[in-house]
């Protein structure tokens, strides 16, 4: 190719007149080079639609996961790497250096995406007396909390030992299923819950139907009878999950994961895989999403220990979970083990103790508990209906609360932050803790307005009661959910309302405004996550599933506990928006470290000498700078081989006009022979589009200039002949229409402004785009500055994304259908005629206000008529 | 033990599948017939009382929904769990539609499952209580 024009150039030169033999092969040439050229803008339109995407993303509203970072990624430097192709079609050897810039960023990219940790510790199975805090890399936080607890508080922890990741990372690769997993993950669209549902089901089943390997399989056998020599006797276990990066002060992953209780050794190893497996139910799955983390990072590990037949158990918190100001220990209670409390499927007693001494309890709640769990003589736990006086009965008595509140403040002060505490009371009499982990903790939002001052006439109380099991207000239609189909049918932005406030409704929780439930108190893992995320939530209200009806608009009040028909502003003014989940989160930060690679733009100015390939630190330099240099090859082509002197035609519209029209492929109806070309004659999409608004509304002569705007002016005409940095060729000097049938370029020159238009617009819509740039001016820095501005206010009020730089202003629009396209190029077409020299007014505000109303009354007569 | 005894039949081609749940659910006291196809699973259904039926949704030959749908026909008050690892609400809704008592994802909680199942067998109990009542009123 570049031989070829070569070629042509001697044949220029030495020919200066042209036979239609050489036009045609030229118009060939030509052709090649244009579609590389718009390969390559096309190219450019995708890096840059990936780069906003990003940036949008990093905004952390919208959930994503590494696969949206992966992807991304890829598919930016696909882009990059197809625009260096053409501009190299364009210019052969010309941009060579870009190719080492291009590998060099795609290097540094490609090392922060496979960044993960290594392990050192091969140890498959670790007892629970030799598990500390700092093991958590191994053991996972939640057993490495409770090691520490255990060997260097002498909190008393059941017996046991652990599973650690070393086990996890070993299963894993022998049945190679990261690999397996990550496809799955990569080909699932996971904003759809029936997708996900199914990816949960298909990668679970995969992990319970792989095999554990034999010495795996013996550590485990031997670390068991070693358990049944200390304990004395035939012992069943409670598996754990113990998930790394679990736990952690930031995230709570409460109930994320499966736990299996009262596990026989026959059904050790079915039940380890099926924990393990748990890594990918559905709520952690939708969790992992929402809060950014890792699935590679996630290494299951997993607790093992001794089973502690409980009378009684629940949870406690060091202090107040909803206010952080009250640091009384509350302590939630139920018979049997602590699994209803967990699951928040049943009620619970609430004792609240004072934590200076002498200890008091200062609140009892003592509820009507409907069952309780109770482990079978094999293996298993069962629900039993309390029947009789033992349902209204407190589980634990005054003693047992000291104690546990004892207990509590003991671990607070180890850990020196309020800690969430799961325990359980076995046959004996012994306080066992099963679990403790940093307490989420949430303030209530303290309230600037008063008690809204409700009207009850008119707004009617539906309940009233409850527990606070996540602050906050919000409002929206009912959602009664009883069901696992209603997992799939549950709609965003409804509230929830079901029976239990049981863990697998928490993969609702990113889509609900608020959740109800009749049972379940707030130290339930469902009242964690909302919290968690932000999510207000009003537990425990009886009877609520018959006094609401699905599809009723009601305002859940979760602070004063109360539900209000319709729409209650006064209460939804206090409650905070959600908050920000994805920000910090490790998918976060790895995207935003392959960001700093790929979004930010340090080429600005074209014309200073550092702009050239070697200064390229990013993709987006590397886009600019060839998108830059890649209008100059079209239009050094042109110029080298007298090829627009000879084909470029002047417009003629009613009269010959100013502006000149160069055909680059498709863009007439037929050949035109002469000097000019009529409009009717011009088949150019965009470009016909932009003339509609140019022409659409006569220009009534520049606005009446006060004296400093005109002295401004002229000064400017003096030092200043070319406004436009850039492009000095010949054809900045006059106004170039370069097209085809669906491709427009505009450099023009009126009056002392210059603009680039290009467009492409098409039927295929995610092609279609406008830029277009807008720079200089003859007034003073100020007023250009402000002009700007007032263009670009216009501008973005019609759908156009707006940057400006310094006077310098950049509008886009990309990706709608032909109809809207078109809109824009009329506006753009009107701007260009209307708004020329209006920076001789920009200082006076009066003069200013009149321009505007006429050009937005302007704008929508031309959108009318269409 | 308090718990009631109920008879339960697993209905899955995956025998794998089968063995474990077979074998765990057993030792929490229940009483477990099985059936590889929605076919076998009529015949046995016809044969002997069964209280509750977990059925995957996805078979070759009869499907879950067509079994359901012929499980009502035979025993209307015997109640069916749903279980299945594709996700479809068209065929959620349908499965309740046909009087399924819920729908789980495969592979279910082994606890869940178990607490379905006694749901399920106490919800069947009452029903019966409640046609029995109407009987005696109606003689």
């Amino acid at each position: 190719m570049g031989t070829m024009i070569n070629g042509f150039k001697k044949l220029f030169i030495k020919k200066p007149k042209l036979d239609a033999a050489d036009v045609e092969e030229l118009r060939i040439a030509f052709k090649d080079r244009y579609h590389s050229f718009k390969l390559l803008l096309n190219a450019n339109n995708r890096a840059l639609e990936i780069m906003a995407d990003i940036e949008r993303a990093l905004q952390g509203r919208q959930p994503f996961g590494m696969s949206f970072v992966r992807s991304s990624c890829t598919a930016v430097s696909v882009n990059v790497f197809n625009m260096i192709k053409n501009i190299e079609k364009l210019a052969p050897g010309k941009y060579g250096k870009l190719n080492a810039r291009f590998n060099n960023i795609q290097q540094n990219i490609d090392i922060l995406l496979s960044q993960k940790k290594s392990m050192e510790d091969e140890r498959l199975i670790l007892p629970l007396n030799d598990v500390y805090k700092e093991m958590t890399d191994l053991v996972g936080s939640k057993m490495a909390n409770l090691g520490e607890i255990k060997n260097r508080l002498q909190i008393k922890v059941p017996k046991g030992f652990v599973i650690t990741a070393a086990a996890y990372e070993k299963f894993i690769m022998e049945n190679d299923l990261q690999t397996e997993i990550d496809r799955r993950f990569q080909s699932a669209d996971v904003d759809n819950m029936e997708r996900l549902y199914t990816l949960s089901s298909k990668i679970q089943q995969l992990i319970i139907t792989s095999r554990i390997s034999d010495d795996l399989t013996d550590s485990i056998m031997q670390a068991w009878k070693h358990l049944e020599s200390e304990t004395g006797g035939r012992t069943t276990l409670a598996l754990r999950s113990s998930a790394l990066g679990e736990d952690t002060q930031e995230s709570s992953f409460a109930g994320q994961y499966r736990s299996e209780l009262n596990v026989s050794v026959e059904s050790i190893f079915q039940a380890y895989k099926e924990v393990l497996a748990s890594k990918y139910s559905l709520q952690a799955i939708t969790y992992r999403l929402n809060r950014g983390f890792k699935d590679e990072d996630i290494s299951m590990c997993v607790g093992c220990m001794a089973m502690v037949d409980a009378v009684a158990g629940g949870v406690m918190y060091s202090c107040n979970p909803v206010d952080m100001r009250d640091d009384s220990i509350f302590i939630n209670a139920a018979w049997g083990l602590p699994k209803s409390v967990v699951d928040g499927s049943d009620a619970c007693d609430l004792i609240v103790v004072s934590r200076k001494a002498p200890m008091k309890i200062i609140h009892e709640d003592i509820k009507a508990k409907e069952r309780k769990f109770i482990c079978f003589p094999e293996e298993g736990v069962y629900r039993m209906e309390l029947t009789g006086k033992t349902r209204n009965l407190a589980a634990i008595d005054k003693k047992q609360a000291f104690d546990l509140a004892e207990i509590a403040v003991k671990i607070e002060e180890y850990y020196a932050a309020p800690q969430d505490i799961e325990w359980a009371v076995a046959q004996d009499g012994t306080i066992y803790i099963l679990q403790c982990r940093p307490l989420q903790e949430m303030e209530m939002e303290k309230r600037d307005i008063p008690e809204p001052a409700l009207q009850t006439d008119r707004e009617v109380v539906i309940t009233r009661g409850g527990i606070t099991a996540s602050p906050g207000a919000a409002c929206g239609p009912v959602y009664l959910a009883d069901k696992g189909v209603d997992m799939l049918r549950f709609p965003k932005g409804d509230i929830l309302v079901t029976r239990q406030a049981l863990p697998r409704w928490a993969s609702l929780l990113n889509r609900s405004a608020a959740v109800v439930t009749e049972q379940g108190g707030f130290a339930g893992h469902l009242a964690n996550v909302a919290r968690e995320f932000g999510v207000p939530a009003l537990f425990g209200v009886p009877g609520v599933m018959d006094r609401l009806s699905h599809g009723e608009m009601v305002t859940v009040d979760a602070d004063s506990r109360a539900i209000y028909k319709g729409k209650i502003e006064s209460l939804l003014i206090k409650s905070e928006k959600k908050k920000n989940l994805m920000q910090g989160s490790p998918v976060y930060e790895n995207l935003k470290q392959v960001s700093s690679l790929i979004v930010p733009l340090n080429l600005l100015n074209p014309d200073s000498p550092d702009f050239n390939p070697a200064n390229c630190k990013t993709f987006h330099d590397i886009t600019r700078f060839i998108h830059e240099k890649s209008v100059q090859e079209m239009f050094n082509f042109g110029k080298e081989h007298n090829f627009s002197e000879k084909s470029s035609k002047q417009l003629y519209y009613n009269v010959p006009m100013q502006w000149w029209v160069l055909n680059l492929d498709d863009g007439f109806k037929e050949e035109v022979d002469g000097k000019y070309v009529k409009l009717e004659n011009i088949v150019s999409i965009p470009m016909l589009a932009f003339w509609d608004g140019f022409t659409a509304i006569p220009w009534d002569g520049p606005p009446a200039i006060d004296g400093k705007g005109l002295i401004s002016i002229m000064f400017q005409s003096t030092t200043n002949r070319a406004l436009t940095p850039g492009i000095r060729s010949a054809y900045s000097d006059r106004n170039y229409f370069m097209i085809s049938k669906n491709y427009c370029s505009l450099n023009s020159r009126l009056g002392y402004h210059f603009s680039i238009l290009e467009a492409l617009v098409s039927e295929r819509a995610i092609e279609n785009y406008i830029s277009f740039q807008f720079k200089g001016g003859a007034a003073d820095y100020h007023r250009r500055l402000k002009r700007v501005h007032f263009i670009g206010d216009i501008l973005e009020k019609h759908g156009f994304r707006i940057e400006i730089n310094e006077d310098n202003l950049i509008a886009r629009v990309e990706g709608h259908e032909m109809d809207f396209m078109k809109n824009c190029l009329a506006i753009l077409g009107y701007m260009t005629l209307h708004t020329r020299q209006l920076d001789m007014i920009m200082a006076n505000n009066a003069a200013l206000n009149h321009y505007r109303s006429k050009i937005d009354k302007d704008i929508q007569t031309i959108l009318n008529s269409k | 033990m308090e718990v009631k005894n109920f008879n339960v039949l697993l209905v899955d081609d995956e025998l794998e599948f089968l063995e474990t749940l077979v074998k765990r659910l057993t030792k929490r006291g229940l009483n477990i017939s099985t059936a590889k196809s929605g076919e076998d699973a009529l015949k046995i259904i016809r044969g002997k009382g069964i209280d509750v039926a977990v059925l995957d949704v996805r078979m070759p030959g009869m499907d879950g929904i067509q079994t359901l749908r012929e499980v009502k026909k035979i025993d209307p008050l015997m109640e069916v769990i749903m279980l299945t690892g594709h996700a479809s609400v068209e065929v959620a809704i349908e499965g309740m539609e046909l009087g399924a008592f819920d729908y789980l994802m495969k592979p279910a909680d082994i606890d869940e499952l178990f607490y379905k199942l006694q749901d399920a067998f106490k919800k069947k109990t009452i029903q019966q209580e409640k046609i029995e009542k109407l009987e005696e009123i109606i003689s």
